[in-house]
């Protein structure tokens, strides 16, 4: 540790930390703005200055680093004299537009204006004239107010990995500007107006509505993908003006999905009153008519529920609670992207923490899109590999990641167990073993080179696996699951504390639904089939989209045209078409519940945002069903209905009784020992539906703002690899299992050869129920 | 040939500057050049080449005078990464044009002691960053290295022996900043020429975070003859701590302005009456800038001043990179600085607030002043502008760009007040 004094008191920080980090850490005030704890040092706004016994001239503090013994002093008369200096320099070209502007009372440089800047300026001069730019539908800039600190620049560098600020023209023609107009191209872009410390990025969707000081702020989680980051939701009344990640919350960033869904939540979308549908359009109605009409439904039928896993915690737990009360034998499905329902060696959630996983030695991605899956923990695995630590990553397409994977692999979907036992192979030649490995591998054909880079990887002291959607919605997910499993085990990957085995799941909450639907539950695809084939007599969905999203689509529309649908939720998606009749449940901004994400941490929020409308938090509903369908209420109150959670998953028990951090740790299975398929393949192409964070989920489908987003970074609906396409891009008939459909199909290089890209819109959304296909007339 | 007495000597970089086809190989070879590599290459180490370059007391000749051999001894060794040596030939400190004269006419004396150099650090690729304006110098270091090339006194193993060194010259595109060591490391690295801030520094971080040492051309073309004739050599001519020749550019109101080497010490009196044919107008000059537009000024009382870094820096200036502006009674100091305060804020890169804003407001008001709209209030601006610019940056090039103006402020204020009285005649009379 080093010493040293700041105002003549003495403090001790790491050696190496700035003299503005030791500062910041003894709560010294020191004025800056062009550094940012996330990003690199830039020391160009000379406003960090302080005084140093013995040196000739100020230093800036950012830069400079602590030595043994240094005696720092932040508040003398000469200082004072820099500040308003550099105060003055940094106000010649900036307008006096506070009145007007959107960081007006949350903004570095008028805070420190009023603190260190003289009453007036003496510039008499000409003014810069700056054009603005069009940074696509998240960020507005009035390029004027910019005090050139390059935050943005170097956030676009090494946050976003896409690079599109940069800095044009040098002196004081010096101007920041997007190299690439119209649309930043990261999935992070909005973090741009958090960063910027003055008003020349602003959030372009909350432009011009409110003022910082109107605002109420709301600690919530956001369910829109599992990372369940810590959010910050700006309201002012019932309105959401902005979404900001938590301020020393777990991560610094959030993502464009998290941030700007919330012009869903006054979409007309919402689901804010009870309806009834009447002579062919839903009505609205009162509760009691509502929910009459729906016990009329569901009372002595056969029903298949289908929910979210987003809902919090004491949400799902009533799911299970109201199955458990009146629907005795109900098949209950959550899972729209999971084929597989064989248990797996590993569940669903990560066994380690992101941070973990960045400071792992090895990290493999296996078959995930993690930049637009998951944004954030992307983000961390791109810090990882500028620091120069391997990311290596096996999987279908050259998914865009902003960086460069240290090692990459393309291979089909039906490679995987080749890729597995190739891997399995090449560790147990170098003495690793696992019981269960030797026939595993004997059961497998096939090798794939691409198993040397998971080999390798495995070889290290200490290796994330990062499994994603490419393996989890796999017909075989189960049997490679398992395969991963023997090799972690074999490779000491898998015992406490050294877990490696993390499976991403499609949405939140997954070790808890393991928890308390794991007895219960079926693969919704199988559900939606039961009902078509007329063994189901209604069915109960909860907050979910089945024709929107996820790989049933097709069967959910074929089970919708067989029963009628009971419809629970605050967003209403695209099957709502469907809906007998639809009860509002509370969003998850508007709950006092808890949320448990990949990692497993649990987040209480404790401050919702008022209710719009007639929307009720989803446990109350739930109890209400129960009620009129007849059964005995199981909870009154949230401390009732946890009593319940804890009952299905005992380690819940400290959350909300604790205030230290909790994790739950994610299911293993030890008797889950499949051996993979034999199973030949019936056609010539595999196939992906392709997630976009900009369209998978109704929430996100009901923002404007987001929706926007996706028209500026959509592929084509449908790709393949030049050489598989082996002719001109444009109209090509497909065979699928259940017939033979004309889609339009693009091309692009940087994906596998053997595989149909698919996206889930329009005509070429019914693709994505499929697992392989043909191109009729051909393929290479 | 140079002299190895220390007193006969008359030159170091410039001993054969008149030569005439000096930039060929077989002119320089004649005159005896590359004669003594050989024996630094097979017999010297490192350890002794740094020794030596310690001893003679070479000063960097770029304008900070730092200790060469000191530079030299701060590269770490062994760190698993390459070292880089980068000529710093971007010579744009306005009243500099020795490092051009010495690219000219007698490349092979910088190749020669890039060599060295190179073989001292452990080198295996170097670079000539050189000024984009000067295209024909260019050309010519380009023949140069092509011949010695093609003589193995430059690539794979030199002369026959283990060392290989690639050498290339870099073009800039004219920007001033880019003689800052870190701005130019960054232009070469193909980034905006920006300066880094330090530490590191970069003899332990520098071209693409290796170790690297940049010198200035009439520095390492100054090292063959340390080598050869030794160290202690060297430290005999001149003046203790101010050792060696040093070449004088010398411009402004002198008869025979132009390119001297002298030995350091040798007072500004001499070099202006004896070299340089006095002044064109008077006996004392009015002002004198010694050491390129970015140092303070020196009056009539300094004319006895010996030229040495530490007695300009004791006289309130400073040497740096040797270009002496000597203006006589005739000249107009507002219009100057005017014309100064121009260049600073054309060439600030723009990254630190002082001197991005504060040059280009200086420029301003220095217009309006010139042209005589200027008022009393505006001598506090250009004071104070200055003075907070100055070392509270990443470079020192708001320093240079607050020295013309707070000299002008400190010691010709009536001449600035003068201008303002006239335009208050003027608006009078009209």
């Amino acid at each position: 540790m080093t010493a040293l004094y700041i105002n003549d008191e003495e403090v001790t920080v790491t050696p190496g930390t700035s003299i503005l980090e030791a500062c910041r850490e003894n709560g010294a005030e020191v004025p800056y703005f062009c550094y940012h704890p996330e990003l690199s040092v830039a020391a160009n706004c000379r406003m960090c200055l302080v005084e140093i016994e013995g040196w000739n001239k100020p230093a800036a503090s950012c830069c400079t680093p602590v030595a043994e013994g240094m005696k720092v002093r932040t508040q003398t008369e000469a200082l004072e004299k820099d500040r308003e200096m550099m105060m003055e320099y940094l106000l010649i070209h900036h307008p006096l537009d506070c009145p007007v502007c959107d960081q007006g009372g949350a903004c570095k440089l008028q805070d420190y204006a009023v603190e260190h800047g003289a009453s007036h300026g003496r510039y008499a001069e000409m003014k810069r004239a700056v054009v603005d730019h069009d940074l696509g539908p998240f960020v507005s800039t009035c390029m004027t107010r910019c005090i050139h600190c390059t935050r943005c620049v170097r956030f676009a560098d090494e946050v976003a990995g896409t690079g599109d600020m940069g800095v044009l023209d040098r002196g004081d023609h010096m101007r920041i500007d997007g190299i690439v107009e119209d649309c930043l191209s990261s999935e992070l872009s909005g973090n741009l107006s958090d960063i910027c410390p003055v008003g020349a990025l602003l959030d372009k969707p909350s432009h011009d509505v409110s003022r910082p000081w109107e605002v109420t702020r709301h600690k919530s989680t956001c369910t829109q993908c599992p990372q369940g980051c810590d959010i910050t939701i700006e309201s002012r009344g019932d309105e959401v003006i902005r979404i900001r990640p938590e301020k020393d919350g777990m991560e610094p960033w959030i993502c464009d999905r998290g941030r700007y869904v919330y012009d869903a939540f006054r979409s007309e979308q919402r689901i804010l009153e009870p309806k009834v549908r009447e002579s062919g359009g839903l009505v609205a109605a009162s509760w009691d008519d509502a929910i009459g009409r729906a016990v009329e439904l569901m009372k002595g039928k056969r029903v298949g529920i289908v929910f979210s896993p987003d809902w919090s915690v004491e949400g799902l737990t009533s799911i299970r609670l109201l199955n458990d009360a009146v629907f005795e034998g109900a098949k209950v499905a959550f899972d729209l992207h999971r084929r597989d329902m064989r248990s797996f060696a590993f569940e669903e959630g990560l066994a380690m923490t992101t941070q973990q996983i960045e400071d792992s030695g090895q990290v493999v991605i296996l078959g995930s899109d993690l930049r637009q899956r998951l944004p954030v923990l992307m983000q961390r695995l791109r810090k990882r590999i500028n620091a120069g630590k391997p990311v290596s990553r096996i999987g279908a397409m050259n998914y865009r990641t902003n960086t460069e994977p240290t090692k990459d692999s393309l291979i089909r979907p039906r490679d995987w167990s080749a890729v597995i036992a190739f891997a399995m192979q090449q560790v147990s030649g170098l003495g690793k073993t696992a019981a269960g490995m030797d026939a595993w591998m004997a059961g497998v054909e096939g090798r794939h080179e691409a198993g040397k880079l998971l080999a390798d990887a495995l070889m290290d002291d200490s290796c994330a696996l990062l499994v994603g959607e490419e393996i989890r919605s796999h017909e075989d997910a189960a049997a490679l699951i398992y395969g991963l499993d023997l090799l972690m085990r074999a490779c000491g990957h898998a015992e406490a504390g050294k877990d490696g085995r993390n499976l991403i799941s499609e949405g939140m909450n997954p070790q808890l639904l393991s928890s308390v639907f794991g007895d219960v539950r079926t693969s919704a695809g199988e559900l939606f089939d039961a009902a078509s084939n007329g063994e189901l007599d209604v069915l109960l969905l909860i907050g979910s989209d089945p024709q929107g999203d996820g790989l049933f689509s097709v069967q959910a529309k074929q089970a919708m045209d067989k029963v009628p649908l009971v419809q629970v939720g605050a967003i209403s998606g695209q099957i709502s078409e469907y809906a007998e009749v639809q009860l509002p449940a509370a969003a998850y901004s508007e709950v006092e519940g808890s949320f448990v994400n990949m990692e497993g941490r649990i987040r209480v929020a404790e401050n919702p945002l008022s209710s719009l409308g007639a929307e009720r938090p989803l446990w109350k509903v739930m109890m209400r069903l129960i009620q009129d369908m007849g059964g005995d209420i199981p909870a009154v109150n949230l401390d009732e209905l946890r009593a319940h959670v804890i009952r299905f998953a005992p380690q819940m028990e400290h959350a909300w009784r604790s205030s230290d951090e909790l994790m739950i740790t994610a299911a293993r299975n030890n008797t889950a020992t499949h051996a993979s398929s034999t199973k030949a393949p019936s056609r010539s192409l595999d196939l992906i539906s392709r997630y976009s964070m900009y369209r998978e989920g109704a929430w996100v489908r009901a923002s404007d703002l987001l929706s926007e987003a996706g028209c500026l970074h959509a592929l084509d609906d449908v790709l393949v690899h030049p050489n598989t396409l082996a002719g001109a891009e444009g109209e090509r008939v497909v065979r699928t299992s259940s017939g033979e459909q004309s889609v339009h199909v693009g091309s692009r290089e940087d994906v596998v050869p053997g595989v149909l890209f698919v996206a889930k819109r329009g005509v070429a959304g019914d693709l994505s129920s499929e697992s392989e296909v043909d191109f009729v007339g051909g393929a290479a | 040939m140079i002299p190895s007495d220390p007193q006969k000597v008359t030159g170091i970089c410039f001993d054969h500057v008149d030569v005439p086809n000096q930039n060929s190989l077989a002119v320089a070879r004649k005159n005896g050049a590359y004669a003594f590599l050989p024996t630094v290459l097979k017999e010297f180490d490192a350890d002794k080449i740094i020794d030596e370059v310690k001893t003679s007391g070479l000063r960097g000749r770029g304008g900070a005078g730092f200790p060469t051999g000191l530079k030299w001894s701060f590269v770490p060794r062994n760190t698993g990464k390459p070292t880089y040596l980068l000529c710093n030939a971007d010579e744009g400190e306005p009243g500099t044009f020795k490092d051009r004269d010495i690219m000219r006419f007698d490349p092979h004396l910088l190749i020669e002691g890039m060599i060295m150099a190179g073989f001292a650090l452990d080198v295996k690729d170097a670079y000539i960053y050189i000024r984009g304006e000067f295209l024909h110098e260019a050309n010519v270091m380009n023949e140069a290295i092509r011949e010695a090339y093609a003589a193995n006194l430059l690539g794979e193993n030199i002369l026959g022996t283990d060392y290989s060194m690639d050498l290339t010259v870099h073009r800039g595109a004219g920007a001033y900043i880019c003689g800052e060591e870190t701005a130019l490391i960054e232009s070469l690295e193909g980034r905006p020429g920006r300066p880094r801030f330090k530490p590191p520094f970069p003899a332990v971080e520098g071209f693409y975070g290796c170790p690297t040492v940049v010198n200035n051309v009439e520095t390492l073309a100054t090292v063959p003859a340390i080598l050869e004739h030794g160290g202690a050599w060297h430290a005999a001519i001149g003046v203790p701590n101010n050792t060696g020749f040093k070449i004088f550019s010398v411009s402004g109101h002198v008869n025979k302005p132009g390119n001297y080497e002298v030995p350091m010490g040798t007072t500004m009196r001499t070099l202006i009456e004896d070299y340089c044919g006095g002044l064109q107008h008077g006996t004392v000059p009015k002002a004198i800038i010694p050491g390129g537009s970015s140092s303070a000024w020196l009056m009539a009382e300094h004319y006895d001043v010996p030229l040495t870094f530490d007695d300009l820096i004791k006289a309130g200036s400073m040497l740096g990179s040797g270009a002496i502006i000597v203006m006589d009674e005739t000249a107009d100091l507002v219009a100057l600085t005017r014309r100064l305060a121009h260049f600073y804020a054309h060439e600030s890169c723009g990254q630190c607030t002082p001197c991005r804003e504060g040059t280009g407001w200086l420029e301003r008001v220095m217009n309006r002043v010139e042209t005589g709209h200027g008022c009393e209030a505006d001598l506090k601006v250009l004071k104070e502008a200055s003075e907070h610019m100055a070392g509270r940056t990443i470079c020192a090039l708001a320093d240079g760009a607050a020295a013309p103006i707070l000299s002008l402020l400190e010691h010709f204020p009536d001449e600035l007040r003068s201008r303002m009285a006239q335009s208050h005649q003027e608006e009078q009379s009209a």
